[in-house]
């Protein structure tokens, strides 16, 4: 499998960006990426010619759509045909959602907490999600510099809640990217581990994000690996049951800072690398740009999903730099069960999701 | 010949933010090519104190407890707020594509050959159309629209 740098949010002239394909693919050939998806709001005509585009530039271009709603911006990733989002109330995603995966796609949250209308018509996500188990990632770092953005501090603490509550959800980032212009922000890159074979990049990226290869930089790649039971579990993977619970488990993080590494700038440093999962964080590390990678070793007890953050300053500023997604360890007990309850606030009555095993 | 399928004027005021509006039309003949003429006006809340209370409420809404304060003294950053509809298409046999943009005025059209940017081309097939208005935002108490559709059946 191969480890593809992705911008996966992009618009084109098609809706309201500002560039054709063309110049979006040559954009992102020159930044570095492999693959782009094009994500135009609420239409598909801007891939008329994908084809042509992808061999004038070089650029892999997966087909997508945002859904642009009255009630929530929700990305999706491998539909071949236009799916209606106009009938779609707020009580009625996962119908969209359902949808959306017949149809051979997924579907994400697209920047969850942007101030929505009427600042930005439905950029904030109001849909009710009755089962999270429906929605594959969460775009927890939208535009530049992401990192930064307190909307997308949220989203990535909203991610880590439902990791924690047992769900197994992707998270990604998205530039939201409609014009082509010069900026000095870094930019996030999407890696997605994509199989080899002959398929299209389209199948190649749904079926690596569905599975949650994926691993979130402002710079060097990071890599995150679980030994257990003499097999190597790589990210997304979900580790077996072992012959106890309190079987021991060896971390092995890694980040490639050759990645891409004529687009992006760190000051020569000392970064931190932190394990963290559903206990919190189970081990914090000093980590060198030269480093070939650390190992830790713990008992897997309690330990439902970990993973690797990159710590560092980039601009004079002390923030996470690079994430992968989860590596999932499989329980006793099996499925989650959903809860439904409600309660009333100040604010109306609002539906509350739990689950139990 | 030019055949004018559907003239029509509106008005909507803010509590139609969030719905659609559908004009349904019979197309006799198959073939030449569809021209939609779509505008609104005004496009932006001019009334300054009005788009604050608006950012003011909303950010009640979307912002967090502990970051609303910063976040209403960048009230500004969010002007000009803006009405915003946009218009979809749909042939007898399914969707069309839309035109998800800002412009208040747009001259659209679909034919075999070609299609504006959002629309997808292929030859226009007799039966019933649908044009959707939708209608994001309209944050002005009037935002009057007009539309015209017209039927170029020796366009190709």
């Amino acid at each position: 499998m191969n480890w593809m740098a992705c911008e996966l949010h992009t618009h084109t002239f098609h809706s309201d960006g500002g560039q054709s394909l063309e110049e979006l693919a040559a954009g992102a050939k020159a930044l570095g990426f492999d693959c782009i998806a094009l994500t135009d709001h609420n239409t598909m005509s801007g891939l008329w010619n994908k084809e042509a585009v992808e061999q004038q530039t070089g650029m892999n271009i997966i087909q997508g759509m945002e859904w642009t709603t009255f009630f929530g911006h929700m990305v999706t990733l491998g539909v071949k045909d236009y799916i209606d989002w106009r009938p779609v109330g707020p009580g009625d995603i996962h119908a969209g959602l359902a949808r959306v995966h017949e149809h051979g796609g997924i579907a994400g949250m697209a920047h969850p907490f942007r101030p929505g209308s009427p600042m930005c018509t439905g950029c904030y996500w109001e849909f009710e999600l009755r089962d999270w188990n429906e929605l594959d990632y969460i775009e927890v770092w939208s535009t530049t510099f992401a990192p930064l953005k307190n909307n997308n501090a949220r989203a990535f603490r909203l991610w880590t809640d439902k990791l924690n509550e047992g769900f197994r959800i992707a998270a990604t980032s998205g530039r939201d990217w409609h014009r082509q212009e010069q900026t000095d922000e870094p930019l996030s890159v999407t890696y997605l581990l994509m199989e080899e074979h002959g398929g299209s990049i389209t199948d190649k990226a749904v079926a690596a994000l569905s599975a949650g290869r994926a691993s979130v930089t402002l710079g060097p790649r990071l890599d995150l690996g679980v030994h257990f039971g003499g097999q190597l579990y790589g990210i997304g993977d979900a580790v077996p049951e072992g012959p106890s619970p309190d079987h021991t488990i060896e971390l092995q993080a890694a980040a490639d800072f050759e990645a891409r590494k004529e687009h992006w700038e760190l000051p020569e440093q000392i970064y931190t690398l932190r394990f963290h999962s559903n206990l919190g964080m189970v081990s914090e590390l000093p980590y060198a740009a030269d480093s070939k990678g650390c190992n830790v070793t713990l008992s897997r007890e309690g330990l439902r999903w970990v993973r690797a953050e990159l710590w560092g300053t980039i601009r004079g500023i002390r923030t996470m730099i690079a994430f992968t997604n989860p590596i999932y360890f499989d329980e006793p007990g099996g499925v989650i069960t959903l809860n439904d309850y409600t309660i009333s606030t100040d604010h109306g009555t609002q539906r509350l999701y739990g689950y139990a095993r | 010949m030019n055949t004018l399928l559907v003239n029509v004027q509106g008005a909507v005021t803010p509590e139609c933010s969030k719905t659609h509006i559908a004009y349904r039309f019979f197309l006799a003949k198959s073939g030449g090519r569809m021209k939609i003429d779509f505008s609104y006006s005004p496009k932006n809340l001019e009334d300054h104190a009005r788009a604050r209370t608006l950012i003011e409420q909303g950010l009640d809404r979307y912002i967090e407890d502990e970051l609303r304060e910063q976040a209403k003294s960048k009230w500004q950053s969010y002007l000009p707020l803006k009405n915003l509809i946009t218009l979809s298409v749909d042939d007898p046999s399914g969707h069309r594509g839309a035109a998800h943009r800002h412009d208040p005025e747009q001259h659209l059209f679909i034919s075999g050959l070609e299609s504006s940017p959002g629309l997808s081309k292929g030859a226009l097939q007799a039966g019933m159309w649908t044009v959707t208005l939708s209608l994001h935002a309209i944050v002005t108490d009037d935002c009057r629209y007009s539309l015209q559709i017209w039927h170029e059946e020796d366009h190709g």
